[in-house]
């Protein structure tokens, strides 16, 4: 603890103090995961929420289903029945994004390979993915990474492993959900997103004039530098 | 020239007086007990041959005249603050004199004030006999059109750009300076007889739309903050979301919601849930008004904490007193005391819809205004349910709502006028909250010799008592702490303490990002970083 460290933002301390002593209404926070949990699909967490906090949902959740069964088939793996599901919403969310239409199949691909059904992944590469991986430079290095998996025995523990972590699932389910918003001409980013972006971004501002202040480094746990 | 102080003073100046506070209102996020916004010519910082007039906002020259070497110039009396973001100020010309030789800009503190702006190092202007921009050197550059008498000059100033730009009787010129230094004020200059200009800092209406480009950089900013990086892997970005949302959820203890969460993210959730759980049943309680009982509570459930926070039990029983005041503590409600006998009480639940009706109505069945109506529905909340009975108290979470929401508050918790009258008018009542006021005040004693003094305690103190002088406490001036938003404060106190002592973090990461979100804007506005006029934490809440 180096109590002499005094910047424009004042001793360490009283900032940390400030942060502490300041109280934000149960009902705005709560309001805010409720956004969350509407905008990104939650939706039976977004339920409990409105009967454990009474936080009323800013949409109703009933048109949430739709959504939420595309996410769904998303983050269990079925992309196929996801990608039907969405041209029977709107086929022109696809059609016009060639990026998230490329991941979709991508996420395919790397289903196929989780499998293990090695004939089937290598089929569909060369008959559908090849061609698109032809397309853009930043297609073809992930067709590359996707296909590099089939060289272990265990894909997971390989350098490309993290295709297979949940994560991977969670991103294009958030991509694909995105589009469907914005095709209903809905925010397609939570409030909550735009909230730690805001804060990115003025820690960033503050960095560009050399300010010396408490800095928060990892928003996921709240951390700042140098604390231990 | 001097006549124009005395003829035709009186229309621009005479109303300023009743008007709101134009100038303010133009930057809200100016902070103007640390820098004061300009809103007139300083008598104090001007060459003498520069005579004010109406309040300082008119400026005529009373010089010579006959060179370059007469000219005189005034700022304003302030610099121009960063956290406006832009900033817009405009001069009409009265007069252009005899040769109209006036410049209009900005300068720095200590620049000569014996020149034209825009001749000296730090410092800039726009001038009316030739159109020229004139950026700290004695040679101009054509810019923009003359300027004479009955135009009307504006100057505006991008403080996040650090660029300056004109209007001419509203007409927008495009930039003139880049690279602008922070702290410039707002600088005129004239240089021949008979020379006479007015400015409008913002008390009147801009000839020129300054509010229209204000939206167009906020909605600028709020796109830059919006498509901000923050790394290349978006699933980590998801991943970071959800670890704030779930974090939040398991740290108020909403558990069924964070399980949900946590399935279908497949997250793990770190705490146990049945300490969730517990810490959720105190937090209800506390939130339903019902302190007496989370005390209790958290004493079986988490034996010597509240003695090693004796501060933090102080304020509980600071609750406590006033939330017997308002009838919602157990201890003045006769039912709570004897809760197997008539297990359909209404426990009081204050969020619970179904409640709402019952408060007002009941009157027949309440003894001291205070509801015991069984028509209400069994939310399983009952005294009697054992602490760490965690699956009946699951159950209840299906009908207990853990929230602050002050609007449902308001009408499910000011009970009637003549409920409310009732509560310290009933005199065993009022006996017992006066027991329980004379105990307090003992803790209270006791708690400063051993601690010394306490501020927080001594107003809590204060504030508590003083509700007892009102017969109508609920529209008295200490009124607002009856407000049930105000058990709040206390709650997350005592939740925090909870969390504090299993060694997990006092405060979800969410309230770090929003406090620190707040803090970073503060700290930019400080060192003029003008980008912070443009956002807030409440336009992203």
């Amino acid at each position: 603890m180096n109590q002499a460290e005094k910047g424009e933002g004042g001793n360490r301390e009283e900032w940390m103090n400030k942060l502490t002593d300041m109280r934000f209404q149960r009902a705005d926070m709560n309001r805010l995961i409720m956004d969350y949990l509407v905008t990104e699909g939650f939706k039976e967490a977004a339920e409990k929420f409105k009967m454990e906090s009474g936080t009323q949902p800013c949409a109703p959740l009933e048109n949430l289903d739709e959504r939420i069964k595309i996410r769904a088939a998303v983050q269990r793996g079925d992309i196929e029945e996801a990608i039907a599901l969405t041209n029977k919403l709107n086929p022109e969310i696809l059609d016009c994004k060639p990026h998230l239409y490329f991941h979709l199949q991508q996420q395919r691909l790397i289903e196929l390979i989780r499998d293990k059904d090695i004939e089937s992944a290598v089929d569909f590469a060369q008959n559908q993915l090849a061609e698109q991986g032809n397309e853009s430079p930043e297609f073809l290095e992930e067709l590359e990474r996707t296909m590099a998996l089939l060289a272990f025995d265990n894909p997971e523990d390989s350098p490309f492993g993290e295709l297979l972590c949940p994560s991977q699932r969670q991103k294009v389910a958030s991509e694909l959900n995105a589009a469907i918003l914005e095709a209903e001409h809905r925010e397609a980013s939570p409030k909550l997103s735009n909230l730690l972006k805001l804060l990115l971004w003025a820690q960033t501002e503050l960095d560009t004039k050399k300010a010396k202040f408490p800095k928060m480094v990892d928003v996921a746990s709240g951390t700042f530098d140098g604390s231990r | 020239m001097a006549a124009g102080s005395s003829s035709t003073s009186s229309s621009s100046n005479s109303d300023t007086s009743q008007q709101v506070d134009r100038i303010a209102l133009l930057y809200p996020k100016v902070d103007e007990s640390e820098t004061t916004l300009p809103r007139s010519w300083s008598p104090k910082d001007k060459f003498t041959f520069i005579g004010l007039s109406q309040n300082n906002l008119r400026v005529h020259y009373k010089g010579v005249g006959k060179t370059h070497k007469d000219a005189a110039s005034v700022r304003a009396t302030h610099a121009i603050p960063a956290a406006c973001g832009i900033y817009y100020f405009e001069v009409r010309i009265v007069s252009k004199g005899r040769d109209g030789y006036m410049g209009i800009g900005l300068s720095a503190q200590g620049v000569n004030m014996n020149r034209l702006p825009g001749w000296e190092k730090n410092s800039y202007g726009y001038h009316g006999d030739d159109g020229h921009s004139f950026c700290s050197s004695g040679t101009g550059k054509p810019y923009g059109p003359t300027f004479t008498t009955g135009d009307v000059i504006g100057c505006g100033v991008n403080l996040i750009d650090n660029a300056c730009f004109y209007t001419k009787n509203g007409v927008n010129l495009g930039i003139a300076f880049t690279d602008l230094p922070s702290n410039l004020y707002p600088t005129v200059g004239l240089q021949t007889p008979g020379e006479i200009v007015d400015a409008n800092f913002g008390q009147q209406p801009f000839v020129y739309d300054i509010e229209e480009v204000m939206k167009e950089v906020h909605a600028r900013t709020r796109h830059t903050i919006q498509t901000f990086p923050f790394t290349d892997k978006e699933g980590l970005w998801q991943t970071t979301l959800q670890k704030i949302v779930s974090t939040y959820l398991v740290h108020h203890g909403y558990c069924a919601t964070a399980e949900a969460f946590a399935k279908s993210t497949g997250q793990s959730i770190t705490e146990e849930l049945a300490s969730i759980k517990n810490r959720q049943r105190i937090q209800k309680l506390v939130l339903a008004g019902r302190i007496g009982e989370a005390i209790e509570t958290t004493q079986t459930l988490y034996p010597g904490l509240l003695e090693r926070n004796p501060n933090l039990l102080f304020l509980l029983k600071c609750r406590q007193f006033v939330e017997m005041v308002s009838g919602c503590d157990s201890d003045v409600r006769p039912a709570a005391h004897s809760p197997r006998s008539s297990p359909n009480v209404s426990p009081s639940h204050s969020y619970s819809a179904t409640s709402v009706g019952s408060v007002g109505s009941s009157s027949s069945s309440a003894t001291n205004g205070f509801v015991t109506n069984g028509t209400c529905i069994d939310n399983g909340f009952e005294a009697d349910s054992m602490p760490m009975e965690v699956e009946e108290f699951e159950e209840s979470s299906n009908h207990g709502v853990l929230n602050g929401t002050a609007k449902m508050d308001e009408s499910d918790h000011s009970p009637s006028r003549e409920a409310r009258q009732t509560c310290c008018h009933n005199r065993t009542v009022l006996e017992k909250i006066l027991t329980f006021g004379r105990e307090l005040q003992n803790m209270s004693v006791q708690l400063r010799r051993e601690h010394g003094k306490n501020e927080t305690n001594k107003k809590a103190l204060q504030a508590t008592f003083s509700l007892l002088a009102y017969t109508d406490p609920w529209s008295s001036p200490v009124g607002y702490i009856l407000d049930p938003v105000q058990r709040e404060p206390i709650c997350s106190s005592l939740n925090s303490a909870i969390l504090d002592s299993h060694h997990l973090p006092r405060k979800p990461p969410l309230d770090l990002v929003l406090g620190q979100a707040q803090e970073c804007l503060k700290l930019m506005s400080k060192i003029g970083l003008g980008a912070c006029a443009f956002a807030s934490v409440e336009e992203y809440m």
